[in-house]
């Protein structure tokens, strides 16, 4: 809670240009005034980046304990010995890493198939002219304000009617399902230049020809954008699979994990190491994708 | 001209029709559904028996029902205005002209990127009484109480927002960093020659500026509050007691541990019109800002 006020004090001299100050020392008391402040403003974020990280260093630390270590006291987590021997067994004898593929497999199926399906709808909306398009591109906008949590119950009733409930095809469908790519994709393919589609149908290409080879490589950004909000959607889904998933082997992460973990109150050393296993792929592909996630969430605040 | 409008359909057919199936199917039908369930005793096993709006009635007059959405409110009153206030000190610290900027905002994200099951496995075991990280690092500065973190009230509520904030606060942070890069430096340069202090560029330059964005942040962060579940199923249960049980648990436990779906669907229906009267609200302040949906 202290990081909440404390930083927020301080942090309103960093809207100063240094330069400024520099040319005009100031008098002698304001001075140390100013240095006391250029020191909390250059800690304060030092100390809370630390504190965000520290669950998670922790985390780290405590997988490359000898399971069944006693430890007491702060600094006795971080400290070695330190053995590998942790992901050796979860990766071999248990079937965390099952799960892991089972997320991948399911969020890349999940991310190509929205990528493929919203990017053709939105084609259509955007290009072809036909009747009661309007209506349509309302009706699919109607759907962004339906909250997939509040329809879960009836949901599970029709993927049950359906017979694809604990099964792959069940998890993966309805999360292809939001229009929200179809919705951003439009308003991108709008914008491509009326006279690059005439001349390309003139020189006689055919639709999927200029959806295919002349819009789609123009939305690459969003599409960037759409797939990895998709994918880490997906990734990171827990009630539907909680609900609609029964087979251990079917598992995503999300699942696995609590079921794997909650085997365990007392011994922390195999819970934080499937923990660790779990978050690596994805820290590795943060570092990688970072900028394209950061632009992607700064594109979704403002379309909403 | 009704050919080629003809010719027109025939041709957006094929484009169109595979997400249109899938989304009348899993995002339009459900909602209908969902209404028809409502009215029938409808067990998980399918005896149904139609109840007019026996269900509707009992769930007005289920205490259950109003403490979960009671604790689904609180973690929204909770959360949302410390998650605004933090997200915008983070961003203004992840601004400033330092080497370091990036590792900051690379550090007060990266937890948003985790699964909601690690992040509260972590917590579990961070905060457990006696050898968790948390109250070993207590005791090490002095302070002996062995705090409950998650089996007192009170402090199961401070744990619970305090999780949620640390995961997601990144990214409002995001949104907050984007918006502040925004604003135009000339700003901020025409304001030192009048010789303005940090706290005046702040209150009448920076703080103005966020506004709309702040707008955003808080609408969102209402609608996602109103989902809260999984963070609260895995942490506490719902626990001590159903002390912070949210709506969504309640409903999933009338469902699938109590096997009465056509319960759990009124009640869901409950929360899709507080959501969907959220949504409107966002809707309508975001057209007001941009002029656009």
């Amino acid at each position: 809670m202290e990081t909440n006020t404390l930083p927020k004090r301080e942090v309103q001299p960093s809207q100063v240009p240094d330069q400024p100050r520099q040319n005009q020392p100031p008098p002698q008391p304001k001075k140390s005034k100013f240095k006391r402040g250029k020191v909390l403003r250059n800690v304060l974020p030092f100390i809370t980046a630390v504190l965000f990280l520290v669950p998670l260093i922790w985390m780290f630390f405590v997988s490359l304990k000898e399971q069944g270590a006693a430890i007491s006291g702060v600094l006795e987590w971080f400290a070695p010995p330190y053995t590998f021997e942790n992901y050796v067994h979860v990766v071999m004898d248990t079937a965390v890493l099952r799960w892991l593929v089972n997320s991948l497999v399911v969020g890349i199926i999940t991310t190509i198939i929205t990528l493929v399906v919203t990017s053709m709808a939105a084609f259509a909306i955007s290009q072809i002219k036909f009747s009661y398009k309007k209506f349509i591109f309302v009706f699919f906008l109607a759907g962004l304000m339906v909250p997939g949590e509040a329809t879960i119950i009836p949901l599970y009733q029709i993927v049950k009617d359906l017979s694809m409930l604990d099964s792959y095809i069940g998890l993966i469908l309805p999360g292809i399902a939001s229009p929200l790519g179809v919705v951003i994709l439009k308003s991108f393919f709008d914008g491509v230049p009326k006279e690059v589609i005439d001349s390309a149908k003139i020189d006689g290409c055919s639709l999927f020809r200029i959806y295919y080879n002349i819009v789609l490589p123009l939305a690459k950004p969003a599409m960037a954008a759409i797939a990895i909000f998709t994918f880490i959607g997906s990734w990171n889904n827990f009630l539907w699979p909680y609900l609609a998933i029964f087979s251990e082997e079917l598992y995503t992460l999300p699942i696995g994990i609590p079921t794997f973990n909650s085997n365990y109150s007392q011994d922390y050393v195999l819970p934080m190491t499937v923990n660790a296993v779990a978050s690596i792929p994805v820290i590795i592909a943060f570092f990688f994708f970072e900028k394209q996630i950061v632009k992607g969430i700064s594109f979704t605040g403002v379309k909403g | 001209m009704k050919g080629k409008a003809m010719s027109g359909n025939v041709k957006a057919i094929p484009f169109l029709l595979p997400f249109f199936i899938i989304y009348v199917m899993f995002t339009v039908y459900p909602i209908f559904k969902g209404l028809q369930m409502s009215f029938y005793d409808w067990s998980i096993i399918q005896k149904m028996e139609f109840v007019g709006l026996e269900n509707y009635i009992k769930m007005f007059q289920d205490p259950d029902f109003w403490s979960s959405l009671w604790n689904t409110t609180l973690f929204t009153i909770l959360s949302t205005p410390t998650m605004i206030i933090l997200a915008l000190v983070l961003a203004l610290m992840a601004n400033t002209k330092t080497k370091l900027r990036g590792f900051y905002r690379g550090a007060y994200f990266l937890p948003s990127i985790l699964s909601v099951s690690v992040i509260s496995y972590i917590a579990i075991f961070f905060l457990q009484p006696y050898t968790g990280f948390l109250n070993s690092f207590l005791h090490m500065f002095g302070i002996q109480k062995e705090f409950f973190w998650l089996a007192e009230p009170t402090l199961a509520w401070v744990s619970i927002v305090g999780v949620t904030l640390w995961w997601t606060v990144g990214f409002n942070m995001i949104l907050f960093l984007a918006a502040l890069q925004d604003i135009p430096d000339f700003l901020y340069e025409s304001a030192d020659i009048d010789g303005a202090t940090a706290w005046q560029k702040f209150r009448y330059i920076t703080f103005p500026q966020l506004i709309p964005i702040g707008r955003v942040i808080l609408l969102l962060q209402i609608l996602a509050s109103y989902k809260v579940f999984a963070q609260i199923l895995l942490i506490t249960g719902g626990g001590p007691g159903t002390t912070t049980r949210p709506l969504i648990q309640y409903i999933y436990q009338a469902g699938f541990e109590k096997f009465n779906l056509g319960y759990a669907a009124t009640m869901s229906y409950a929360l899709f019109f507080i959501l969907l009267i959220l949504s409107l609200i966002q809707l309508k302040s975001q057209s007001d800002d941009q002029g656009v949906i």
